[in-house]
Parts: structure tokens; sequence; C-alpha cells
């Protein structure tokens, strides 16, 4: 690091405030008392979170963006963990077109999938339903899942998992005391990632939401594009420091894991 | 009946044949090394014994088991792998009971018998430690001691000592022999290290492009090869390209680079031949004495011996003498080399041998 010329440090600082910039004046404005955006805050005031309280609108769209994101992180990881074993170690015909398949939800235009997905759920009569909504993130966040352990599986040794059926392991067990624990840190990983851009997700959301869905993302955008007030800003804050505490009760406990799996010495 | 017979075991992967037609017989508590360069299907032979490959054709009989029917995971075999395949999440005291555990041992039965593992290669006191805070040779032990607790019939060690450095190879060797005999459990070996085999087994195997070669003490491996490949294999060795001129019973004429040379006996029609002379049987002696002379070119010190290479009429020889404290021949000084007859062993031309 001592070894970092000037350019480079210099650049480094620059793309720190670059990315933190946005947060740090949302952060700014939520603590206005005044009732319009206004950067930097005349005052310090809680009145806009105290505002929150009185749009349970808002605290329920939290909610349900909430229960979305982990039951959608869940249901993609539960199918991404097998695909991630059989594309990572398989040699089958079609490997890589299962694997371009998996991702191909990266480079799909959001617009275009929010639509497709609007007509499919339109189709099977499931539209608006938080099932249905469900099962859309589910496909969107699966990429992100898949990498992670998909990454984790290429660099597992194979022989942990024949000496395990050497001692006797039956296919279930060898899966869930020796292959799974080793891919533990990527199936986190990537959930926490999938529910992150589940929670956040907006684009393909706004096609298939209903009055009684609706998400975080989409009752934030569709406020702001009526009136300009700064609860908008007050929850964003909320969000930021309930995904800051997120990463940092990961960042324990992946912290813990490494710790039971390495070194664990005492 | 062998306690382990492996008879006409063949495996192909594609057009590719990794194993041919393998027979071998190994007797109950016996230690046998699978001995061969990397890509000569040794280790594919192992993993049909385990049960992680599926012979294209051939029968494996363990006790009188047909092991070839029975899934691997219920061929109660202990392996010991390359990397050793511990189970990072679990601690030592954890990864020796995971056998036990499978076979439905109760807790009191499972922690004497880890126990009892554990003491036998020493490492008791390291029971609740996780495989990452361990050396290479612990892990090693914690390896073995896994593979030892289920009670094998039979032991697989697939490169067990090749990711340890030389000095706690040497020492793992003398470990494992010892451990293996306390254990009495009839173990095979798979290696491409010669010494290792060498040292450690009761009999060795040499295994080349899927054949067995010859299989013997290693003494006898090592004294009379069957091929000119087993010979520089095993060993280091002066391999001469020669002609056999005539033999019989009393010995025979050889031509090597235009020279006239007296050999032992040879089961060998007259014709091209190889001549392997092992480094150590070579002695330097007085100018009338000679077989060859020529001037020192290599002249290497290894401590307990030195290596000499030697420039003759019938090729460079490789000399190896024993560090007795005396002075030994310099670089470019003229040496005369000779040798008893019988120490010359007459072999095949390599690709007759194949």
């Amino acid at each position: 690091m001592r070894h970092n010329g000037l350019f480079a440090k210099a650049f480094s600082v620059l793309f720190a405030v670059f990315m933190l910039a946005p947060l740090v004046v949302v952060i700014g404005v939520s603590f206005t008392p005044e009732g319009f955006l206004e950067f930097p805050p005349s005052g310090l005031s809680l009145r806009w979170f105290r505002a929150i309280l009185d749009n349970p609108d808002f605290i329920e769209a939290a909610w349900v963006s909430l229960q979305l994101g982990v039951a959608s992180a869940t249901v993609s990881s539960i199918f991404a963990v097998p695909a991630a074993l059989a594309i990572g170690r398989g040699r089958f015909p079609g490997r890589d077109a299962l694997q371009a398949f998996f991702l191909s939800p990266l480079t799909v235009p959001t617009v275009v999938l929010g639509i497709a997905f609007l007509r499919f759920l339109s189709f099977l009569n499931a539209n608006g339903t938080f099932v249905g909504l469900m099962l859309c993130h589910a496909i969107i966040i699966m990429p992100f899942i898949l990498r992670l352990v998909l990454a984790s599986v290429t660099g597992l040794d194979r022989s942990q998992e024949q000496a395990a059926v050497s001692l006797g392991a039956s296919d279930w067990t060898v899966f869930r005391r020796v292959t799974l624990p080793a891919i533990m840190p990527g199936v986190i990983g990537g959930w926490v990632l999938a529910f992150i851009t589940s929670f956040d997700e907006l684009t393909v959301t706004v096609f298939i939401v209903s009055p009684t869905t609706t998400t975080l993302p989409v009752r934030l955008f569709s406020h702001i594009t009526q009136t300009t007030d700064p609860l908008v800003a007050s929850i964003s804050t909320v969000a930021i420091l309930f995904t800051v505490g997120l990463m940092f009760l990961v960042d324990r406990i992946y912290g813990l894991d490494r710790l039971l799996i390495g070194e664990g010495a005492r | 009946m062998p306690f382990l017979q492996l008879s006409g075991l063949t495996k192909r992967f594609g057009d590719v044949v990794a194993v041919e037609d393998f027979s071998l017989a190994v007797e109950k508590g016996e230690f046998v090394s699978l001995l061969g360069p990397s890509g000569c299907g040794k280790t594919t032979t192992l993993q049909m014994i385990a049960g992680f490959e599926q012979p294209t054709s051939g029968h494996i009989m363990l006790n009188g088991r047909h092991l070839e029917e029975v899934p691997a995971r219920n061929r109660g075999l202990g392996i010991v792998f390359q990397t050793y395949a511990l189970f990072p999440h679990m601690t030592v005291e954890e990864n020796v009971a995971f056998g036990l555990e499978m076979r439905g041992i109760d807790k009191k039965e499972r922690a004497r018998k880890v126990a009892g593992a554990l003491e036998l290669v020493q490492l008791a006191h390291l029971a609740k430690r996780y495989p990452r805070a361990m050396s290479g040779g612990q892990r090693q032990r914690v390896a073995l001691a896994r593979a030892l607790v289920i009670e094998p019939e039979l032991l697989l060690l697939d490169e067990p000592l090749s990711n340890l450095d030389a000095k706690l190879r040497e020492e793992m060797q003398l470990e494992l022999r010892r451990i293996q005999q306390e254990a009495g459990v009839t173990t095979l070996l798979v290696t491409h290290d010669q010494n290792e085999a060498m040292a450690l087994s009761d009999r060795v195997a040499v295994m080349h492009h899927g054949r067995l070669m010859q299989q013997e003490t290693p003494f006898h491996v090592y004294e009379n090869p069957k091929s000119s490949f087993i010979s520089t294999f095993l060993g280091k060795t002066n391999s001469l390209t020669a002609t056999l001129k005539t033999t019989n019973d009393e010995g025979s004429a050889l031509v090597c680079n235009g020279m006239e040379l007296a050999g032992p006996p040879a089961h060998l029609r007259p014709g091209p031949i190889t001549v392997s002379l092992r480094p150590e049987r070579i002695e330097i002696v007085e100018a009338g004495e000679a077989v060859v002379s020529g001037p020192v070119i290599e002249r290497i010190f290894l401590g307990d011996q030195w290596l000499f290479r030697i420039e003759t009429p019938i090729g460079p020889l490789l000399v190896v003498r024993r560090n007795r404290g005396q002075r030994e021949p310099e670089h470019g000084e003229t040496v005369h080399l000779a040798w008893t007859p019988h120490h010359l062993r007459l072999l095949p031309k390599e690709d007759e041998a194949a």
C-alpha cells in the first residue's frame, strides 16, 4: 500500500467520494426540518423519520420487500445449488447451454423481462400475487447465486467426497455433511447478494406488482413521481442503515464461519 | 486363494486404455506397492478397487467377495488420499469418528475407538484441532487414523507422502510402516517414488502403460529387472546398447561400441540388446585390471557418497562410490574401471519388451 503513487491515491479517494456522496446527500437531506429537499439541511430534525410512522403503506411495502427478498433468495438458492453442482463438475452435452440459460437474466434487458413476466403471469392468472412476484424475483436473482456457488464448487476437492463415500456415507449424507458445508460460504454470499438485488429491484417489479404486493422501491418510485418531500430521503436512510447492518451481520457470520473452517485452533 | 485378487482388470476411457489385463494377488497383511510413472494406470487401478471407477472388464476379489458388484460406500476400505481429503469444517476427532458414525456405532464406543486410532498415530493431544491448523505430516496422520479406525480389510494409500518435504517424507515412511504393521492391515500403496516403494513394501508391482511389468520383492526387482524400463525406473543405472554375440551356460560375449565385453549367461537370442550396469557395482581399479578407462567429466559430492560420470569407449558411465573419507579422483583425471561380468543385466531392447 505504501508504494501507491499519488495518482493511485487520488483515484481511490475520488472513487470513494463518487460512490459515497449520493448516500451522504440522502442521509443529510433526511434530517431536514423543512418540507422540501434541501442540502445541506438548515437544521437537524427527526420530523421525516416520524413521518414514516404516519405512512403505514411504506412500512407495509418494506415488509413485502423483506419477505419477497427472503423468499426469492431462498427459493433461488434451492435451485442454484444443484444447478451449480451439475454445471461445475458434470461433463454432459449442453452443459454450456445450461449455464448460459441460468445466467441469461443478466443479459436480457430488464424491461423486456418485465413485460414477459407480466404477460406470463396474466396468462397463469397469477398477476399481482405474492407467489408470482416471488418466482419472478427468484429468476432474476438466480445468476448472482449461481455464480458464487459455482465458484466454490469449482474449488472443491473431489477426494473429500470420495473419502466420505469410502467411510460409508450415502449420497445424501455426503451432500449434507461434506459438500454443502464446503460450498456454504458461496451459498451464503450468493444468498445475501440475491436478497439485496431483490430488495432493490424496481424495473421488472414495476410491471408485475399489484396494490397489495407493492414493494418498497416501487412505492418510493410512485411517491417521487407525485411529490418531492424529504420522506423518500428518510426512508432511504433507514434502508441504507438496514443494508449496512445486514452486511455487518454477514461479515460477522462469514468471519465466524471462516474461523470455524480455517484457523479454528483454540 | 489370496486375500486380494485382481484378475484381468481392464479400464478403457473411450479409445484410451488406462489399465490393461492387470492381475495381482496380495496376501493378508502384506504391503504391496503399485509403482510407475504418472499416467501408467496405477491410480486408475486404485480407483477401481475403491469403487470410484467401474472396470471395463476383469474382477476384483477381496476375502472371497466380488468387490466390483459392491457400491463404493459398502466396500469398507480405508483410503488415504494424496491431498489427505480431511473434512475442513470438522475437528480431528470428528474427522476420525466420521466412518464410525456412518456405521451407527454408539457414542461411547466411538470415542474409545477414536482415542485408540489417534493414539496409534500419536496425535491424541491434537484431537480438538481443525485440520487447517496442522502441519502436512500431522494431517497425513489424521487421514491415516480416519482410514484405519473403521478396521478396513484393505488399506489403500494414494501417493500419501508426495506432498511432504523430503526430510518429513523419510520420517513418515518409517512411521507408515510401523503403523501398518501394528494395525496388521493388508495395504496397497500407489506411488511414483521408487524409494518409497522399496522402503515400505513387501512386494513391488511395477506398472507401465497400463500393464503390470514385474512384481517381486523390492530387492528382486532392483537386482533382476525384467526390462530396461524397470532398470532405469528403479534406482540409477547405466543403460548401454550392445549386441549379443554368443551365449551359453558359462557366460556370454557382447560387443558394445566396438568393444568386446564378457557378460553373464542370457536367455536372449543373439542380436541387439540393452545392458544395465548399476553404478555402485563399478569399481575403480589399477590400470592393469581395467575393463575400460577414461577421464572424469562430472564429480558430485552427496555427503555419504560420490557420484562420478566417466567418459569411456563404451559411453559415459555413472559410478557411485561410498564416501569413506579418502581421496577421490579429481575432475579430468583418468580412472580405470572394472566390474565382474555377472553384475551386468542383459535385457531385451525396449521396443521388444513393451
